[in-house]
């Protein structure tokens, strides 16, 4: 019980900034600028009960910095929503746009409520009474949200509809992650996967490396993991090795086959959730290992693409000697410690912000083509995707060669730096 | 060897035999059932109906002989090789029935026939007669009732016209009806009657003969004319202080008073059999099928005794009932009864709940139009003495005395007592039973449940205890007769499992004679493919005692639901989940993201399998693939996912190939479903008066009720203060989730099952280990005084990776068990959710709790847990070798004496374990002390205390304390101790001053030691077990000091050996 402080998630954030602000030598004025949101707004909501009482939510709306373009970020429904969790997430999206070099800034917003606590037209009325809050501040030129912690398609659909009330108009480009046919956009599944082994691609380009003369292991085998392993045999490679959670066992398993898993037969007795079915599996030939064994395979990519905290200290140097990139699918996958000794490993790696950013590129694509009211072909969507990914890449890696840095450091200070660039550029500093 | 197949092709012979009787006994019943057919027609179709049931129907003749006709079968021969029974009405011989062979044939039991034809044949005979006897009365009735007719068309006041009518036909009656008016006229005041009251007498029409109430013979004979003469007198009196009018109408009230009264004196009488009632019932509505009417006190007095007999002897129970049941309804319930001849059996607790609550639904006219398409399905019962019929005939007695033995060996030999009862045999009469139950039932699956006499009584909801076996009930009716006695037979077996001996034990239930009556019910649901499953099916409460939501009030009730068979929603889930709707908030949803609905949604589902003939779990997207647009009102239960979002299914949806969900977001939001179950609960439980329970099925169009009992909950659920000064180290954890009302003070003890070592264990007997050590930690442990707190879901059957596996009987002296859901990465585990085991809960007064460590806000102190001395080892040193995964906690050793008090309050949603003095701890351990349920025996208690004071005394050296002999007495000795009784000890003293204080200062070491001990194994603390009275040479031999001193009523003493050195030495020599 002895930690001390609890955890600050806005003070974290704020200390990361300042650690590449000092690598980068940033200037007072920018500092104190990118330190804090640029504008925040909070807000009371009330709301006619079902039972006819009256009861007043808390909402918040924050938009860290908007200076290349209109701030982007989700809206959380939580019962412990604090207002420095939502500055310290709405500083992070400024940061991860600016890596992929979208055209957009950064904000996060949340309501205080449970709504396991909430009927469904209860939730509406959030909704629709946090738009009437701040209609004024968000919009497709200015602010775009989107689902995020206990908010999904329908809530987003309710919003919209409230500001398109409001304001007489229909714009889709309000906010994203809406239902294909109602503004959204094709590819957004895809988008996460097929985004990581675009960056894989390039990095094994990087290496000199034929990705047909490659194998990899997989940590997680949900959506992610899918199509990142089919793109990935698309090119030529070949994935020996998955791990996913076992719900019988409550356990993770890796699934081994030495020449390589076949992604169809594994996807058929697979669950929604990513599990595979154990007895089948071994009917199929696999070999079950322990959930940790995908760490330990002799292949040359390791895609982490389940949870966060996967390579540790503890097993870091189990990592096989042939590995030469790490992609990190997941958020978190790797913890700083563990990072040193990658580092000194020599391991390329591809760091979430950039690895991972094929989602929120497709919300931005998603956001494009709602203002233009023209929606694009998924080919068209995943094309685009990957000239995104692929300059996104290589901005971070040639850093990362110039100035002899780790990627993950590369990746915060190409972001840090275009958006203090952008704001230097207004003026504004 | 040789012999076998000789002997299998008799017994082949042997039952076809008995389904050829089966057969018979059920088409004569058919036959006497028919309302179109006359006496004549009855005879003649019986006779066609006999020889099938005999071994050579062909040489087969039978005549019946009924008062001057004879009836014969074709080409009728007389011959010598014969059988005869009589048809006797009222003791009377009526005339008779004769089977006889043509040919003679191989000698068996009674010249060519078996003993089983004999026995037939009287059945056949018996059945008959009755048959006749109630057409006799019915003529009568229905003469009178045109007499009456006629004379009140006339109104001419000719009521001495029905006086004499009746003195002809029913002197019995006219003598009643005499007397009635005779205590009218007294009561009126009216003059002379005083007079004729003592020259009354009615029995001297009974000095002669023993007649029975009602009778349809002349009586000219019999020496009556006095009586008459009286009766005359007082009809006289009465023409002439009365209108005819008046005399008239109170004849007639009685009169029908007194047709039915042979109804009334059947029920309350104690001593008539069950099937002495069923004749009573028939008799009255035979008469007249529309039912005679009863008195109004009589209507309620024939309730209440029909009640009594059928159902219950708790007197809340037919309090209620009487007010909604009808004599009619027994009358009904009757057709579906199996039952000894003799029976005084009872339906038992699941039949009695489930009667009464379709009544109270039936005769609700406030929600008729709510409650309209409710039904039962149909049901057969049979009566709870028919088991111990089944235990005699198979000489199972002495398995009765199973409950008295240790729970480990009952728990050992259960399964070898199965075996026993299926490879048993039942009665003929039950068979016989059986068979028309599954004529009556067809071919659609069947459902046997246990209905035990113990089973849901208030407070004691023996929910799951017992079983409830599917069976598809397909084949030929040999396979399905079979397929159905085997199942009867396990559910019987079931009484004497170790859960519900263990169960009872706790609540001083196990001398009760447990008897248990069978329902079987047809399972409700619709064939589609080869499955046979209703559209869904749950268990709804009145009162939710688990709440996922500050804003749903208990009385907003629950409801658990799954598609397919409603097991999976009583059952407990370790790889599935329910859907929870709370009825009064159905808005508020227990999942809301759509990942949590997926996530959460039932993923499996029971049916009966048609083809295999087997009850099957299979996953409900199989289920969908096959029969997809078939299941019934699909589109109303499920959503189709689709982009990460849920959508209600529309018109073109094909279900066989989009990706659907169970969710009955439809049934929710369209169909009056919910509204129906929540006007249900609330109606049920205001007229039962107490929170019930409820199990349903749904076939696609009608809501089924199939089972209604009291719901259990525990009475120490007030929302505790929650003090917000309490120093931060005192705080061994708080709770933000799924928080329930309640206080638990002065907890000593803590097993904590370490979350991350258990999910290291990857050897499936470590596991389980795991689940015993538990076990024997519950043992060992004081009653109610330790938490446990362990990993994921306590009990998971099947998948014990995620929850330690153990049943109710290793937790059930825990005060409150926690379930710790560590974040692993992104991933929460599930915990449990209301299941059987959670009734359980609730009903021992056990408290659950999740907790969520990680969570925001909270605090878990987990060095508490990991750091404190671990007192496995001690507790129980055979399990020590899982110290790492176990740790067993004292928490006033830890603590420098504080104890563990844990406060919950669901209002505000939050609970706090914390440290305080026990002082002040045991403010509300009253509470619990009077709930503390003696969980070892009276017995165990006695031979602990006698065993504890022969050991002591052995001890105790005569000259060193002066001590001339002790003596054992009270409860200790006569083995009626209780887990807080003392052990009294006389000791006849003789030594000096210094002896007597040393001698005493022994004793009360010994006291305070036992004391501990006791506490260790009951819970109970008395500061001292030991009562000891030191008695001089005068004294002991005085009966009187000895009762005054002790506070006894009689004196009986033991003498225990003390120590003696000789026999120490003369031992340790060998």
């Amino acid at each position: 019980m002895a930690e001390g402080k609890a955890f600050n998630a806005f003070e974290m954030a704020q200390k990361q900034f300042d650690k590449v602000a000092d690598m980068i030598d940033l200037d007072q004025a920018s500092r104190d600028l990118l330190r804090n949101p640029l504008r925040e707004f909070h807000f009371s909501i009330p709301v006619h009960m079902d039972d006819g009482s009256i009861k007043v939510f808390r909402g918040f709306r924050c938009q860290h910095n908007d200076a290349r373009g209109p701030a982007k970020g989700g809206i959380r429904f939580h019962p412990q929503e604090t207002i420095d969790t939502v500055r310290a997430l709405s500083m992070w999206m400024t940061w991860k746009t600016a890596v992929a070099d979208l055209p957009l800034g950064g904000g996060k917003g949340g309501v205080i409520c449970d709504p396991h606590n909430l009927s469904s037209r209860e939730q509406e009325q959030i909704c629709r009474g946090w738009i009437r809050q701040v209609y004024k501040n968000v919009g497709p030129i200015s602010d775009v949200p989107a689902p995020d912690v206990m908010t999904n398609a329908q809530h987003m659909l309710w919003m919209l509809d409230e500001y398109e009330t409001i304001t007489g108009g229909r714009y889709p480009g309000l906010i994203t992650g809406k239902p294909v046919g109602m503004g959204g956009s094709l590819g957004r599944k895809e988008a996460t996967g097929y985004g990581l082994i675009y960056t894989v691609r390039e990095a094994l380009k990087q290496l000199q490396i034929d990705p047909k003369n490659t194998t990899a292991s997989v940590q997680g085998f949900g959506n992610v993991a899918q199509f990142a392993i089919e793109l990935y045999s698309k090119l030529g490679g070949k994935v020996t090795c998955i791990s996913c959670w076992d719900q019988n066992e409550s356990r993770a398993i890796t699934y081994k086959k030495a020449d390589g898993i076949n992604l169809e037969e594994l996807q058929k007795i697979t669950d929604r959730f990513g599990g595979v079915e154990q007895d089948k599996a071994l009917e199929l030939g696999y070999e079950a290992l322990d959930g940790e064994a995908w760490l330990e395979q002799e292949v040359d990519i390791l895609l982490p693409c389940a949870l966060e905290n996967q390579i540790t200290e503890d097993n870091v140097e189990k990592i096989h000697e042939k590995v030469q990139i790490i992609a990190e699918g997941a958020n978190g996958p790797t913890t700083p410690e563990a990072d040193k000794f990658l580092d000194k490993r020599n391991i390329f790696v591809i760091p979430d912000f950039l690895a991972n950013a094929g989602g929120v590129t497709c919300s931005y694509f998603e956001q494009v083509q709602s203002n233009m009211n023209y929606y694009w072909s998924k080919d068209e969507v995943l094309k685009n995707l990957d000239q995104k990914m692929t300059a996104a890449f290589w901005a971070v890696t040639n850093l990362s060669d110039n100035r002899s840095i780790f990627m993950r450091d590369a990746a915060y200070i190409i972001g840090i730096e275009r958006v203090a660039q952008a704001s230097k550029e207004r003026g504004w500093v | 060897m040789k012999k076998h197949p000789k002997s299998l092709e008799r017994l082949v012979d042997t039952l076809e035999e008995r389904v050829k009787e089966l057969n018979c006994l059920y088409e004569v019943e058919e036959i006497l059932h028919r309302r179109d057919l006359d006496l004549d027609d009855i005879f003649h179709e019986i006779i066609k109906s006999i020889p099938n049931a005999w071994q050579y129907p062909d040489i087969c003749n039978v005549k019946i002989v009924y008062g001057d006709k004879e009836y014969y079968t074709e080409n009728y021969q007389e011959s010598p090789w014969a059988l005869n029974t009589n048809l006797t009405v009222q003791e009377r011989v009526v005339g008779s029935i004769r089977v006889s062979y043509s040919v003679e044939k191989p000698e068996m039991d009674i010249g060519p026939f078996l003993m089983e034809e004999k026995q037939l044949l009287d059945t056949i005979a018996q059945r008959l007669s009755h048959f006749i006897m109630y057409q006799k009365l019915k003529q009568v009735f229905n003469k009178w009732e045109s007499t009456k007719q006629e004379i009140s068309v006339t109104d001419s006041g000719e009521w001495r016209v029905i006086l004499e009518l009746l003195k002809r036909t029913d002197p019995d009656s006219y003598i009643r009806i005499t007397r009635k008016m005779l205590n009218y006229m007294v009561w009126q005041g009216i003059a002379d009657t005083d007079q004729l009251l003592q020259q009354f007498n009615p029995f001297a029409l009974h000095e002669d003969e023993n007649l029975l109430s009602e009778t349809n013979k002349p009586l000219e004979k019999r020496k009556v004319g006095n009586i008459f003469a009286v009766s005359q007198k007082v009809f006289d009196t009465a023409s002439k202080h009365m209108n005819n009018r008046e005399i008239l109408s109170h004849i007639q009230q009685w009169m029908q008073q007194d047709k039915t009264s042979f109804l009334i004196k059947a029920i309350s009488n104690n001593d008539s059999s069950l099937t002495d009632i069923n004749e009573a019932i028939r008799r009255y509505y035979q008469i007249n099928p529309k039912g005679m009417a009863l008195a109004p006190s009589a209507r309620i007095g024939v309730r209440a005794a029909l009640i009594r007999r059928f159902f219950s002897d708790q007197l809340e129970f037919i309090n209620i009932a009487k007010n909604f049941v009808q004599v009619r309804d027994f009358h009904d319930i009757l057709h579906r009864m199996i039952f000894p001849t003799g029976s005084h059996g009872k339906l038992g607790g699941k039949s009695a709940g489930m009667f009464l609550a379709s009544r109270i639904l039936k005769t609700s006219k406030q929600f008729r139009d709510v409650l309209k398409d409710i039904k039962t399905p149909k049901t057969w019962y049979i009566t709870s003495d028919a088991m111990i019929q089944f235990m005699h005939y198979n000489n199972l007695e002495e398995i009765l005395e199973q409950k008295y033995k240790p729970i480990e060996e009952v728990r050992k030999e259960y399964p070898h007592v199965i075996q026993l009862f299926k490879n048993s045999h039942f009665p003929g009469e039950l068979i016989q039973g059986l068979s028309m139950a599954l004529d009556d039932f067809g071919t659609r699956p069947l459902v046997v449940r246990s209905s035990s006499l113990l089973e849901d009584r208030l407070g004691s909801a023996f929910s799951g205890k017992y079983k409830s076996l599917f069976i598809a009930n397909q084949g030929s009716k040999e396979q399905r007769l079979s397929a159905l006695m085997d199942a009867i037979a396990e559910v019987y077996a079931s009484t004497i499992g170790p859960d519900p001996i263990q169960y009872r034990g706790e609540r001083g239930l196990l001398d009760f004679h447990e008897e248990m009556g069978i329902m079987i019910q047809q399972v409700v649901g619709r064939r589609v493919g080869d499955y046979f499953f209703p559209a869904f099916a749950g268990v709804a409460f009145s009162n939710n005692e688990f709440r996922w939501s500050p804003r749903i009030q208990r009385e907003d009730g629950l409801i658990r639901m799954v598609p397919g068979l409603g097991t999976r929603a009583v059952d407990r889930l370790s790889d599935d989940y329910p859907i929870l709707i709370a009825p009064g908030k159905p808005n508020l949803k227990a999942n809301v993201s759509v990942d949590e609905i997926v996530r959460y949604s039932p993923q499996k589902m029971d049916v009966i399998n048609l083809k295999t003939n087997k009850f099957e779990t299979v996953e409900v997207s199989h289920i969908l693939k096959q029969v997809g647009n078939k299941y019934p009102i699909i589109d109303k239960l499920t959503s189709v996912l689709d982009h990460d979002q849920l959508n209600t299914p529309r018109f073109n949806t094909d279900f066989c190939q989009e990706d659907v969900i169970f969710t009955f977001a439809g049934l929710i939001s369209k169909t009056s479903f919910i509204e129906q179950v929540h006007t249900m609960l609330k109606l049920l439980q205001n007229s039962m008066a107490t929170p019930i329970d409820m199990e349903f099925a749904h076939d696609g169009e009608h809501f089924h009720l199939l089972q209604c009992r009291p719901q259990s909950y525990s009475k120490y659920h007030a929302p505790a203060v929650i003090p917000d000064n309490v120093p931060k180290d005192n705080i061994i954890f708080t709770a933000n989730r799924y928080i329930s009302n309640g206080t638990i003070n002065n907890i000593r003890y803590i097993v904590y099952v370490d979350p991350d070592r258990y999910s290291a264990i990857s050897d499936r007997e470590d596991l389980k280990s795991i689940g015993r050590a538990v076990g024997e930690l519950n043992k060992l442990l004081p009653r109610k005084r330790f938490i446990l707190m362990g990993p994921g879901r306590w009990g998971s059957r099947g998948d014990i990776k995620l929850g330690v596996n153990v049943t109710y009987s290793d937790i059930n002296n825990t005060a409150m068990l926690i379930e710790v859901a560590r974040k692993k990465g992104n991933y929460i585990p599930d915990l449990s959710f209301g299941t059987h085991f959670f009734q359980d809960l609730v009903e021992s007064g056990i408290f659950y709790l999740p907790l969520y460590p990680d969570e925001n806000g909270v605090i878990y102190n987990e060095r508490f847990f990991k750091e404190s001395m671990n007192m496995l080892y001690e507790m129980t040193p055979a399990f020590s070798y899982l110290s790492d995964t176990i740790h067993v906690i004292e928490v006033p050793k830890e603590t420098n004496g504080l104890a563990l008090s844990i406060l919950m309050n669901a209002d505000i949603d939050h609970a706090m374990a914390v440290l305080m003095p026990p002082a002040t701890a045991s403010f509300a351990t009253q509470d619990i002390q009077s709930s503390l349920k003696v969980n070892i025996s009276t017995e165990d208690h006695g031979l602990w205390r006698k065993h504890m004071a022969e050991t002591l005394v052995s001890k105790l050296e005569p000259q060193r304390f002066g001590v001339k002999a002790c003596y054992l007495l009270g409860s200790s000795k006569n083995k009626t101790a209780q887990a807080g009784s003392d052990i009294d000890i006389i000791v006849h003293f003789q030594g000096d001053q210094k002896q007597r204080q040393d001698l005493i200062n022994w004793l009360e070491g010994w006291s305070l030691c036992l004391d501990e001990i006791n506490f260790l194994r009951t819970g109970i603390k008395i500061g001292g077990i030991l009562d000891v009275q030191l008695f001089d040479d005068d004294e002991i031999n005085n009966e009187d000091v000895i009762i005054e001193r002790f506070n006894l009523s009689e004196v009986q003493l033991q003498e225990l050996p003390l120590y003696h050195e000789e026999e120490t030495d003369h031992t340790s020599e060998n």
